[in-house]
């Protein structure tokens, strides 16, 4: 790719508002999400989970339910437990297993796959297995007996110490210091999770909502023992995810299985409440934070210190004190994470995975500073911005938090505040307006392409990349349509299959990032191809000239000097049909093999916070205004604002949805959202979306987006940083932080229910 | 069991299971897929479909109970048609993101309008709510109802 990408000339539709192009496939109902593709035949999966958190299965009385009409096979440690072997976690480490053993982890794991010719019959069948346990006492949570806390050894992440914070601590001028948690939270994506597998002469094909075609294909292969390339899987559609589908769960091995068993496409779609325990949610955390200032406001110290509960196997956790040791300047940084090992599943990524638990403390932390200081909570953040990493002195590619917090306060009404707690009111309501700051690393991964432009003027992009609803159909039609010089009506985008040419998981807020760079690299390669043969053929009207001075724009090729071919003319002459172009991009920073790794089934990332040159993170800045009703203390968000630094904006309509759907993932977060967990018997007590509750329209009012503009050349060529999660981000502390406006509560445990201000 | 099902103007003779739901027939036996489950206990709005014009959740009724005939998301528009003035103001508002709730939320849109229950922004919020939207589409669903329904309502006089 040439270094600095042209874009964004006259007429690109780079960062211009365009409406979806696999929209019409939504909104009529003929965008085929994995189980809804069409197979032929299928038998019907049911799994058993376990209804015991912890023990051993004895045995299974499978004899009546064996006896239903049309039960085709049942799947147990003993029937199957060796056809499969466990999925590896995306993080690396271990975790819990399901039918290789008669061991029981947690609630609701997989011990069991009925199979039928029908899903009614599967689902009775199911009911009539009788399990025999030999149960042991579970641990649910943090403090219950049998729980084991660790330190995490610093691995894929750090821990920071800079200066002496706890002398800083002991010696302040003003400190505050706080405990705070977060629950358990699931992700709960409209769709089910789903796996419907087919083998054809030995090759397996998997159709499964999937935020990473390659990471599932590469994982059941292994799991299996066959070769990847004997594995497809196809996700086109995917009904949400938000972490919950990025890496393999068990269970798609054992519809494969069960698929070669019964030697019929097997088709499985878990319940709602099977979702809760089958795969991954966010982890319970507890949070030790200690700010030290001076009178002034300026930061002396701060020590952050985690718990995040997990597995017994697993060490799984997300150590959002990288983000959180950078967020201010301070010469006293210390930071520490503990895990705690209970009798659960293991969590794994949700929206945000560190940033959303991890800035929840330190952002109710400075709003509490501020209060005791008397300084404003946004001039607060002024005062202690800085351009460089507290944690290492490098740069950041760019910041532009306070942009976003004059912007938002701006738009928000800030300056109407009166910061007295509970001085504003209106009617029955108290009022309360609180701010938070947001911010989520910039992430890019190695990705291949491959780009035809036909002779009609007509673009093909292949690239195994997903749509998890974040628009990225749409963004790779209009980056190739940027980089040709065409209409993104004129572009036809195949992704979401293992057959095309891989990119890596679409998670981390690196998505975008990855495929426009793969995409670019590809569309320019194609266009140096065309502009070399129109040169240096001995007709034609660019004979002659510079091949790097031509651009492709409104379907023609053209020179400096206004000399111009028809895009069409320029193709035919290399090849009477369709000229193709295959590319690898892998972005700085990463090794030679991230390709070969990514062909594995393993993302090669490059990390917003792990880079050697820069420090990339994109931020915001979060408003909220709550009300809580003086009397029965119902707590309502009628406005948010958020407004967010985060490089070039690709499509700013789909980027609008993205972006608002974090902070009302936000308002779920910090007031609804929270999985129950029965203390004695470390289960899940309403795990189903009626009673875990997500916001609901009627939950859900004004909430403003405020884009800022934003040129980064350091965080990758293109200046593209994502934008899928740092909506989330801060949104919980506002939230606190406008309750305790209103109230003169601080309620630093989440969700903030109405018995808290009682 | 023999049952008699009209979906989308075509009457279909299907042999089911009892236990079939209305959604498991549209789904797996007619391959009509546009209609989702989400939850399959009445929970969540992705499976809503008209029933003689009502919204109706075809998770929790069984298909050899329906009286009436069913309004699937495929029988708004066919192919290369024009798009029904909900699902025309669903596209261009981007009130969805992954599209998985979008079937169940245009239909119910549909309803709630020809309900008289879209007179203003917060009876949309509240008449919509039964849809549940993770992605959170929500301040454009409220959107894209408002924009519809004068369309709609040109169009109802049309074909009067
Ligand atoms: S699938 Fe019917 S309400 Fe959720
Ligand atoms: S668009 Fe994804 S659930 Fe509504």
């Amino acid at each position: 790719m040439a270094e600095d990408p042209k874009t964004a000339t006259a007429g690109s539709p780079f960062g211009k508002p365009q409406v979806r192009i696999d929209g019409r496939a939504k909104v009529t109902g003929r965008a085929l999400y994995p189980s809804d593709e069409p197979v032929g035949n299928p038998a019907y999966a049911f799994l058993l989970t376990s209804a015991i958190a912890r023990g051993r299965i004895r045995r299974f009385d499978l004899g009546e339910a064996r006896a239903v009409e049309g039960v085709l096979d049942i799947l147990t440690h003993e029937t199957a437990g060796g056809e499969a072997k466990p999925p590896e976690m995306q993080s690396g480490g271990k975790t819990t297993t399901t039918l290789e053993s008669d061991r029981v982890w947690h609630d609701g794991q997989i011990i069991g796959v009925v199979v039928a010719n029908s899903y009614e019959i599967a689902r009775e069948a199911a009911f009539r297995v009788r399990v025999h346990y030999e149960k042991e006492a579970p641990s649910a949570s943090f403090g219950s007996p049998g729980a084991e806390e660790e330190v995490r050894e610093p691995g894929e992440h750090k821990d920071y110490r800079v200066g002496n914070a706890d002398a800083e601590l002991a010696s302040a001028e003003v400190t505050v210091d706080g405990w705070y948690g977060t629950p358990t939270q699931h992700h709960n994506p409209i769709e089910l999770f789903t796996t419907t597998c087919a083998w054809e002469n030995g090759k397996l094909t998997i159709w499964e909502p999937s935020q990473f075609v390659y990471g599932l294909r590469g994982n059941v292969a292994g799991q299996l023992g066959i070769d990847p390339e004997d594995v497809r899987v196809v996700s086109r559609f995917v009904g949400g995810a938000f972490g919950s589908k990025g890496g393999a769960t068990a269970r798609t091995a054992w519809i494969a299985v069960a698929a070669r068993r019964v030697n019929r496409p097997v088709k499985l779609v878990a319940t709602r409440d099977q979702g809760f325990t089958i795969v991954t949610y966010r982890a319970e955390t507890r949070h030790h934070l200690q700010l030290a200032a001076t009178r002034d406001g300026r930061l002396t110290a701060l020590r952050h210190e985690g718990w995040e509960l997990t597995s017994r196997p697993s060490d799984y956790n997300v150590s959002g004190t990288e983000t959180t040791a950078r967020m201010y300047a301070c010469p006293n940084i210390l930071t520490k994470v503990n895990i705690v090992h209970a009798d659960r599943n293991t969590p794994g990524f949700m929206r945000a995975p560190p940033d959303t638990p991890y800035m929840f403390p330190l952002e109710c932390a400075m709003d509490e500073l501020a209060a005791r200081l008397g300084i404003d909570p946004i001039e607060l953040r002024r005062i202690n911005d800085t351009q460089t990493d507290p944690t290492n002195g490098q740069t950041f590619s760019s910041r532009h938090l306070m942009d976003c917090f004059d912007r938002g306060a701006e738009r928000f009404g800030w300056s109407r505040r009166d910061p007295r707690p509970g001085s504003m009111s209106n009617g029955d309501w108290l009022v309360g307006l609180g701010c938070a700051s947001a911010a989520y690393p910039s992430n890019i991964a190695a990705t291949a392409a491959r780009v035809s432009l036909r002779p009609d003027g007509h673009a093909r992009v292949q690239i195994a990349a997903h749509d998890i609803g974040t628009g990225a159909y749409t963004v790779v039609a209009i980056m190739a349509a940027d980089q040709l010089g065409l209409a993104p009506e004129q572009v036809t985008v195949e992704m979401g299959d293992s057959s095309l040419p891989p990119a890596s998981l679409a998670a981390g807020s690196s998505h975008t990032a990855t495929i426009t760079h793969a995409v670019a690299k590809a569309c320019g390669e194609l266009r140096d191809r065309i502009a070399r043969a129109a040169t240096t053929s001995n007709n034609g009207p660019l004979a002659g000239r510079d091949p790097a001075t031509l651009v492709l724009s409104a379907g023609r090729l053209t020179a400096p000097d206004g000399a111009a071919e028809p895009l069409v003319d320029a193709v035919k002459r290399l090849t009477p049909g369709a000229l193709e172009v295959y590319a690898e991009n892998i972005p700085k920073g990463l090794s030679p093999e991230a390709m070969e790794t990514l062909y594995k089934g393993k993302p090669p990332m490059s990390r917003g916070q792990n880079r050697e040159d820069v420090t990339a993170y994109a931020f915001g800045a979060q408003f909220v205004e709550v009300r809580v009703h003086s009397r029965t203390r119902e707590i309502r968000v009628p406005r948010m604002v958020g407004a967010f630094a985060s490089g070039r904006i690709v499509n700013p309509l789909t980027a609008h949805s993205q972006y608002m759907g974090g902070m009302i993932w936000g308002l779920g977060a910090a007031l609804l959202e929270k999985t129950e967990i029965d203390p004695r018997h470390a289960r899940y007590v309403n795990d189903n979306i009626s009673e875990y509750h997500i916001p609901v329209n009627a939950d859900v009012r004004r909430v403003e987006v405020i884009m800022i503009p934003e040129t980064d050349r350091d965080v990758n060529p293109l200046g593209v940083k994502g934008i899928g999660e740092i909506g989330i981000v801060g949104v919980n502390a506002a939230i606190a932080n406008a309750v305790f406006h209103a109230t003169g509560k601080r309620i630093r445990q989440l969700p903030i229910r109405i018995e808290d201000l009682l | 069991m023999d049952v008699l099902l009209t979906v989308n103007g075509q009457q279909h003779r299907l042999d089911l299971d009892i236990r079939v739901t209305l959604l498991d027939a549209l789904r797996e036996r007619l391959g009509l897929t546009g209609t989702k489950k989400g939850c399959d206990q009445g929970q969540c709005g992705a499976c809503t479909v008209l029933v003689g014009g009502r919204r109706v959740l075809s998770c929790f009724i069984l298909a050899a109970t329906v009286d009436g005939e069913v309004t699937t998301i495929e029988g708004l528009a066919g192919e290369g048609d024009p798009l029904h003035p909900m699902q025309q103001a669903f596209l261009d508002c981007d009130a969805f993101q992954c599209g998985y709730c979008t079937p169940g939320q245009i239909l119910s849109a549909i309803a709630c309008v020809q309900e008289g229950h879209a007179e203003s922004e917060d009876e949309i919020h509240e008449y919509m709510s039964g849809n549940l939207c993770r992605c959170a589409a929500y301040p454009k669903i409220v959107e894209a109802v408002q924009r519809a329904k004068p369309l709609m309502q040109v169009q109802a006089k049309e074909s009067d």
